[in-house]
C-alpha cells in the first residue's frame, strides 16, 4: 500500500532558507525600492545636469569638477566640520557624564532617567522652535540668566559669530538617546570587576578610569559612529531656524542645507546628487578611520590582545 | 484537490484586486457624467491660514455646485513645503492643474515649468482691457504669458498714529504730489519716533542705543531687491542689465539705498537690527502689531495679515520720494499658473478665467488680501475694504499702483534662486552688523552675481 503523505519537495534546510527569505522580504523589498534604488539613481544623476522638469543630460564629471571650484561648497563643508568638531565630542562627553550619574543607585533614579531622555523624543522642528524662544535676546530666558552673572548675552541666532555655538548648545538637548545607550553599556559592566578593583585599593576615579571606561568603549564607539553620521547630516533645526537661508550672513549654511538649496531652490538636482555622494564618501572615510582606530581603544570582553 | 482549489481561489482574488484597482480609472474615463478634476495647488504664497482654507473650500463648493463638467479642489500645502511638494508632483507625473496664488517671485522661481497661456487667450479672444495694464505686464515675459492677473499688492507706509501723537509729530502726508515727503524726511521723522528706555528719542545726544524700546521705521519683511528697488537705479528692481548678462547690483543708487539702511540701523538707530527681527520672529509677531514701530513699509497683503485687532490707531501713507525726486513704490502681484505638464489644461484655463472673472475676483481677492486686478470691480472692492478696514485712506492703496517698480523687484532673472540668495546674504550682512559698509557688501554681491550669470550663460549659450 502506497503512503498518501507526499514527501516534502524541499529539504528542511532549504525550507528554512525559504522561510528566512520570506521573512526578510518586506525589508529587502523596501530597502531596494526606497533606499538602494534612489541611491543608484542619485549616483546616475550626479553625472548629469538635471533640473527635475527636463530629462537628465549626461555631463560626465563636470559636477564633481565644479564642486571643487565652488566656494560655497567649501564654506558649507567648513561650517559642518566646525559644528562636528565641537558638537560631537561635547555631546559624547556630556551624555556619558549624565549616564554615569544616572547609573547610581539613588532614590527616584527612574524619574531622572525619564526626565533626561524625554527631550530626545521631541521632533527636531519643535526643538528648533523652542530654542528660538530660549535664545531670543529680549524675551528668551538665556540672556536674562547670563545677566544675573553680569554677562551680556549675544544675539545667539542673529550674530554670525554665535549662530553655530548656539546650535551646538541646542544639540545637547537631544543627548537622551546617547544616554540610554550608555546606560545599557554601564549596566553591562560586571560588578566583580569593581569588587576586585576595590580589593586592590583602587579609588573611585581609578575604578572609573580603568574599569568603567574601558568596559564601555564599545558603546562609546557605537555612539561616536552614529554621532558622526548625525552631525554630518545636520539639517532640520537649521532649516527651521533660518527659514532655509543659512543666514545670518551664511554663518549657518551647513552642508546639507546647501545641498537642499541646490536641489529644491536652484533645481540643480544633478549637482545636489554629486554633493550627496561626496558627503557619503567623506562620512564613509571618517567612519573607516574610526573603525581602523578602534583596535587601539575599543575593548571587547573576551577579546585577546597582542596575540 | 484542496491545494488546487486554494490556488484558483488565490488567483481569482488577486485578479479581482487588480481589476478593481484599474476599474475606477476605466469607469472614470467612460462615464459621461464624470467631472474633470482641476486641482489648485495652494501654498506658494498666501492661502494657507485656517480661515483662508475655509474660504477656499467654500469657493470650491460654489464652483462645483454651478458647473457640470469641472470639479475644483484646493490642495493646501504648508508654505515651507511648497517647493518640495510641487517638484515632487511634477517629477511624479502628477502635476496640479493650477498653481496659485503665485507671487511674481514664485512665478520666477519655477519659471520653466509654466504653460504659456497666450494661445488660450487668443483662442477665446479674451478681452484683457479690464485688467490694470501693469497687472497684465507683470505676467508677460518675452517668451510667455504666465497667467491672468488676479491681484495687485501695492506698497505704502503703515503708520501708528498714537506714536506720532505721543511724539507731537504730524502724520506723513497722503498727498502724492507733496515732494517734501522724501526719504530724508522719513529718516528725520523715524529718528524722532525712536525711543530708548528712558524715553529719549534718537535725535537726542544722550539717547541710549543699547536700550531701544520703540523703532521709527521697519522694512525688514522684504528682500534686498525689494528694499533697494525704490532708489531709482536704471534697472530699478533687477540686479542685471536687460539682457541678463551683466550684474548691476552695485549701482550707485543701490549703494546709496543700502548705506541709508545700514546707517539707519547702526548710526541713526531708527531701524531694528537682525537681532530685533529674530526676537520678533521667535515671538511670532509682526513688526507693526505690537505697537512699537512708528512706520512699517509693506504691502496690501499686510491688511489681512496684520491690521486686525490693533491696540492703537493706524493709517497708511505713500512711500516717500527717493533722492532723485522720483517716487517708486515696489509692487507684488498674484496670479494662477498652469504647469506645462498638467493634464486637463483646457479645464484649468476655464477655472483660471472663472477665478479672475469680474463676478468672482472680489471674493477671491478678499480671501488673499489683494487688490483685484480688474478696474471694473474697483468700486465694489472699495466697499468691501471700507467694511473690513474702516478708517484708513483707501486712495493711498489705489494711487500707489501708479508708482510701481518696473522692472519688478521679484521678476525672473537667470538662476533666480541662487542670485536671490547671494543678494540676500548681503542684506543679512548689514542687518547682522557683520559688514556695515554698503559699498563693500554690494561690490562683493555683484561679483558673486556676475559669476553666477557667467556660469549660466556658459552652460546656456
Amino acid at each position: 500500500m502506497q503512503s498518501s503523505i507526499k514527501p516534502p519537495r524541499f529539504s528542511l534546510a532549504r525550507r528554512e532558507s525559504l522561510w528566512a527569505y520570506a521573512f526578510i522580504a518586506p525589508w529587502t523589498i523596501g530597502f531596494v525600492i526606497f533606499t538602494l534604488g534612489p541611491m543608484l539613481a542619485s549616483l546616475f544623476f550626479s553625472f548629469t545636469e538635471y533640473d527635475i522638469v527636463s530629462p537628465p543630460k549626461w555631463i560626465g564629471l563636470t559636477n564633481y569638477i565644479n564642486l571643487v571650484h565652488d566656494q560655497l561648497f567649501w564654506h558649507s563643508l567648513g561650517i559642518t566640520f566646525k559644528y562636528a568638531v565641537i558638537a560631537l565630542p561635547l555631546g559624547l562627553v556630556v551624555s556619558y557624564m549624565i549616564a554615569v550619574l544616572l547609573n547610581q543607585k539613588i532614590r527616584g533614579i527612574n524619574i531622572w532617567r525619564t526626565v533626561y531622555f524625554l527631550p530626545s523624543v521631541i521632533a527636531g522642528v519643535a526643538v528648533a522652535l523652542l530654542w528660538a524662544r530660549i535664545f531670543d535676546p529680549k524675551f528668551g530666558i538665556l540672556n536674562p540668566f547670563l545677566a544675573q552673572f553680569g554677562i551680556k548675552g549675544p544675539g545667539w541666532l542673529s550674530d554670525p559669530q554665535w549662530a553655530v555655538p548656539a546650535l551646538v548648545i541646542m544639540s545637547l538637548w537631544s543627548v537622551g538617546g546617547n544616554i540610554i545607550i550608555y546606560l545599557a553599556g554601564l549596566q553591562g559592566v560586571p560588578t566583580d570587576l569593581y569588587d576586585a578593583a576595590k580589593v586592590d585599593g583602587a579609588t573611585a576615579w581609578q575604578r572609573f578610569r580603568h574599569v568603567t571606561l574601558p568596559m564601555t568603549t564599545p558603546v562609546i564607539f557605537y555612539n561616536l559612529i552614529l554621532g558622526l553620521i548625525g552631525t554630518f547630516q545636520y539639517f532640520t533645526e537649521v532649516y527651521v531656524l533660518t527659514n532655509g537661508s543659512g543666514n545670518p550672513a551664511r554663518s549657518t549654511l551647513f552642508y546639507n542645507l546647501y545641498l537642499y538649496q541646490n536641489a529644491f531652490k536652484y533645481f540643480h538636482m544633478g549637482y545636489a546628487s554629486t554633493m550627496a555622494w561626496v558627503l557619503f564618501i567623506i562620512v564613509l572615510g571618517f567612519t573607516l578611520l574610526i573603525f581602523r582606530s578602534s583596535d587601539a581603544w575599543v575593548y571587547y570582553e573576551g577579546q585577546l590582545r597582542g596575540r | 484537490m484542496k491545494n488546487k482549489f486554494f490556488k484558483i481561489f488565490a488567483l481569482f482574488v488577486l485578479a479581482s484586486v487588480i481589476l478593481s484597482a484599474c476599474g475606477g480609472g476605466i469607469a472614470a474615463t467612460q462615464a459621461p457624467a464624470e467631472k474633470v478634476k482641476v486641482v489648485i495647488f495652494v501654498g506658494m504664497g498666501t492661502g494657507t491660514d485656517p480661515d483662508q482654507v475655509d474660504a477656499q473650500n467654500a469657493l470650491a463648493e460654489k464652483y462645483n455646485s454651478t458647473h457640470d463638467n469641472i470639479e475644483i479642489e484646493f490642495l493646501i500645502v504648508p508654505h515651507e513645503e511648497y517647493a518640495t511638494r510641487y517638484l515632487a508632483m511634477l517629477s511624479g507625473g502628477n502635476a496640479p492643474q493650477l498653481v496659485g496664488p503665485n507671487g511674481v517671485s514664485t512665478v520666477a522661481e519655477f519659471f520653466d515649468t509654466w504653460e504659456d497661456i497666450t494661445p488660450y487667450i487668443e483662442a477665446d479672444k479674451l478681452d484683457l482691457s479690464d485688467f490694470y495694464g501693469p497687472a497684465v505686464e507683470l505676467n508677460q515675459y518675452p517668451d510667455k504669458n504666465t497667467g491672468l492677473p488676479l491681484g495687485l499688492y501695492p506698497s505704502y507706509i503703515y503708520y501708528n498714529k498714537d506714536l506720532f501723537d505721543a511724539a507731537g509729530l504730524d502724520y506723513p502726508t497722503h498727498d502724492f504730489e507733496d515732494k517734501s515727503w522724501n526719504i530724508e524726511k522719513l529718516r528725520e521723522v523715524a529718528m524722532q519716533l525712536t525711543l530708548d528706555s528712558n524715553g529719549r528719542n534718537a535725535t537726542e545726544p544722550d539717547f541710549d542705543p543699547e536700550n531701544i524700546v520703540q523703532y521709527g521705521y521697519d522694512d525688514s519683511w522684504d528682500t534686498l531687491r525689494g528694499t533697494l528697488a525704490n532708489w531709482g537705479a536704471e534697472n530699478v528692481g533687477r540686479p542685471t542689465t536687460s539682457d541678463y548678462k551683466t550684474a548691476v547690483a552695485n549701482s550707485p543708487e543701490w549703494i546709496q539705498g543700502l548705506r541709508w539702511l545700514s546707517d539707519g540701523i547702526w548710526e541713526d538707530h531708527f531701524i531694528g537690527s537682525g537681532e530685533v527681527q529674530a526676537g520678533r520672529d521667535s515671538a511670532g509677531v509682526d513688526p507693526f502689531g505690537p505697537g512699537t514701530t512708528g512706520m512699517f513699509y509693506s504691502h496690501t497683503w499686510f491688511l489681512a495679515e496684520g491690521l486686525h485687532d490693533l491696540s492703537f490707531s493706524a493709517d497708511i501713507a505713500p512711500f516717500p520720494y527717493n533722492p532723485k525726486g522720483v517716487r517708486i513704490a515696489r509692487i507684488d502681484a498674484d496670479n494662477f499658473t498652469i504647469p506645462k505638464d498638467a493634464k486637463n489644461k483646457q479645464e484649468a484655463w476655464e477655472v483660471m478665467k472663472w477665478l479672475t472673472s469680474p463676478e468672482i475676483i472680489v471674493d477671491v481677492c478678499r480671501i488673499y488680501g489683494c487688490i483685484p486686478a480688474r478696474k471694473s470691480v474697483e468700486a465694489k472692492f472699495l466697499e468691501q475694504l471700507k467694511a473690513d478696514y474702516p478708517g484708513i485712506d483707501y486712495d493711498v492703496i489705489f494711487k500707489s499702483i501708479d508708482y510701481l517698480d518696473k522692472p519688478n523687484n521679484e521678476e525672473w532673472i537667470p538662476e533666480w534662486g541662487k542670485i536671490e540668495d547671494a543678494l540676500n546674504n548681503g542684506l543679512s550682512l548689514v542687518y547682522s552688523g557683520e559688514e556695515k559698509d554698503a559699498t563693500k557688501v554690494l561690490t562683493d554681491a555683484n561679483a558673486e552675481v556676475q559669476q553666477i550669470l557667467d556660469e549660466y550663460w556658459a552652460a546656456n549659450p
